[in-house]
């Protein structure tokens, strides 16, 4: 547990100290800055005209939407180096000669990359917030939503953190989580390719988009919970193994 | 304190150690040494578990490697051949971060932190980056991180590989300092380190132990021979046959200079004495017969050469 913690809070300090912290964080800012004017800027304009619409459905989820895709790539640029570095600069000696189990390494690795993606999580959730100064609106939808969007990025970070433990190489393990997530949201098109109803519900639970629709409406399903956190539970195990069994060769 | 029985390590299927056995007592200063690639790193770190043999076992303080490896971890300082450091660290937040690894109780970090920095006289550059330090000075923070949580083992692999002679000289001298508080194994593949360092010596090529001994038994055992270098300036094409005949001469080599030659002989007087007779006898034209003791290095070639038919 000392050893998780150590490795967490020394890693997250050199995440976020380091320029490709800041230089995501800049990007982000810069993009949702922009897209989210946009459409504050177009529901102002409709609101004008007497259009009746939530600012949840209109202007929040297209925010909530943008800050998920640009996450989905900055992630795994956040987590690249998490083992991969350590495996070229050869400090996994240190970690893997230290009295520490291989969980030790993984969680540790794990919270640090979390919470440097919170962090940039954090910066997404406030525009919203600035928002509620000038207009009224229900925190419901957007709490769960955030709450959704926060069990999401573990699943990105543990993905991250898996494709990282595969290569030495930073840009290849950036592409694999790319792919990865990329693969995870994209699972439920295979929605199509059979008729049978059984295979089709089963494709529709492990669908990310499917179980986290439910988030944006503002409810709480357990079950989507429970698939989130099982889904980042099973990557951050298949890390623990491969770096378990980098003994072994 | 180290016990290693019958370790053997493949990679794939080529062979890189093959069944060694040796046991290193507590306060002991061993030297691991044998050529590049001889399997020094991969048995250091099968003892130190970052890596699993393909056979036998390893134990250090009474604990096997693989079913305690925490106990083993914990008892054991590791300096591997590249010093494993992170640039973006200043000297003391990474040895505290070792410390905290190692798992050195809360109050006590920040002294044994101190101590370490002090015995590697990093005092001055605690807070600089490590990624602007020298090779010398980062080979001092790898020492430093090796025995921060004072282990009671130290496994040190080529500690003064790729530094220039003062900073080898500096790096000896630390490890000199070390010997009584630490039971040390470090490897090399270069004589004088075990010379300047060690008590004993564990010689290993292409993964077998050729030798082992202290380094007083080994220049002893050396010293029933002796080599004499001969140089004559007309040499006779049976020279070399005739030499070898002699009663004492154990081995004759030609040098690539015609007339120069290289014996091992015994330590009889007589037999440098026939060698001079048969020389000056033959008017062949003596112009150096030097005679001396075997050093470790004579050894150390022989050890390497000889007797598995060379290394590379
Ligand atoms: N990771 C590896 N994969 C394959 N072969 C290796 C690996 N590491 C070392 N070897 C081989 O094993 C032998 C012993 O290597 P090593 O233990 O590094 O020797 P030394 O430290 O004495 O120079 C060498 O022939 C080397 O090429
Ligand atoms: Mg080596």
């Amino acid at each position: 547990m000392r050893g998780t913690l150590t490795i967490a809070w020394k890693d997250f300090k050199s995440l976020v100290n380091s320029p490709l912290f800041f230089f995501l964080a800049g990007a982000c800012c810069a993009i949702w800055s922009l897209n989210f004017l946009n459409l504050l800027g177009d529901f102002a304009q409709r609101q004008m005209f007497g259009a009746e619409s939530s600012i949840h459905f209109t202007v929040f989820l297209s925010h909530l939407s943008t800050v998920n895709i640009i996450l989905l790539f900055a992630i795994p640029a956040l987590t690249m180096k998490l083992l991969a570095e350590e495996k070229k600069m050869r400090t996994y000696d240190l970690l893997l000669t230290a009295p520490i189990t291989a969980t030790d390494i993984v969680m540790g690795k794990f919270l640090a990359g979390y919470g440097a993606a919170l962090l940039l999580l954090t910066i997404s959730f406030l525009y919203p917030l600035a928002t509620s100064l000038v207009s009224d609106f229900h925190f419901g939808p957007l709490l769960t939503s955030y709450f959704g969007l926060s069990l999401l990025l573990a699943i990105y970070v543990s993905v991250g953190l898996f494709s990282s433990s595969l290569t030495q190489s930073v840009m290849f393990s950036v592409i694999l989580g790319v792919i990865f997530i990329l693969g995870l949201w994209f699972m439920s098109q295979g929605i199509n390719v059979s008729d049978n109803p059984t295979v089709q519900t089963l494709m529709q639970h492990i669908s990310l988009g499917e179980q986290f629709s439910g988030f944006i409406r503002g409810s709480l399903r357990v079950s989507s919970v429970v698939f989130f956190v099982s889904t980042a539970v099973l990557f951050v195990f298949l890390t623990q193994r491969v770096v378990e069994s980098s003994r072994w060769r | 304190m180290i016990e290693v029985q019958s370790l053997s390590k493949n990679y794939g299927d080529r062979p890189a150690v093959k069944n060694i056995s040796f046991k290193v007592n507590k306060g002991e200063v061993v030297g691991f040494l044998g050529p590049n690639g001889a399997g020094k790193t991969t048995t250091m770190k099968i003892i130190t578990g970052f890596m699993a043999p393909s056979q036998g076992e390893v134990r250090v303080a009474g604990f096997d490697v693989f079913e305690n490896p925490l106990e083993v971890k914990s008892r054991i300082g590791y300096l591997p051949e590249t010093p494993p450091v992170y640039g973006d660290m200043s000297v003391e937040d990474y040895l505290f971060f070792v410390a905290r690894l190692r798992k050195v109780p809360g109050p006590q970090v920040a002294t044994y932190v101190r101590d370490a920095i002090d015995k590697t006289n990093l005092g001055d550059v605690r807070k600089r980056m490590i990624q602007n330090l020298s090779k010398g000075f980062r080979q001092r923070v790898g020492l430093a991180q090796a025995l921060v949580s004072k282990p009671e083992v130290l496994i040190l692999d080529e500690p003064t590989v790729g530094l220039d002679p003062r900073q080898m000289a500096e790096i000896r001298q630390l490890i000199r300092q070390l010997r009584g508080h630490h039971t040390i194994v470090l490897s090399t593949h270069i004589l004088p380190e075990v010379e300047a360092s060690c008590q004993r010596v564990i010689i290993i090529n292409q993964g077998q132990i050729v030798a082992e001994d202290s380094i007083e038994g080994l220049l002893r055992a050396q010293s029933a021979s002796r080599r004499v270098d001969l140089r004559v300036k007309r040499p006779t094409a049976q020279l070399e046959a005739e030499l070898k005949g002699l009663n004492g001469v154990l081995r004759v080599a030609a040098e690539a200079n015609p007339g120069q030659y290289q014996l091992e002989i015994d330590n009889r007087d007589e037999t440098v004495e026939q060698i001079a007779h048969r020389v000056v006898g033959g008017n062949m034209g003596l112009l150096q017969l030097h005679v001396q003791a075997m050093g470790l290095e004579d050894l150390f070639i022989h050890l390497v050469t000889s007797e598995h038919g060379g290394a590379q």
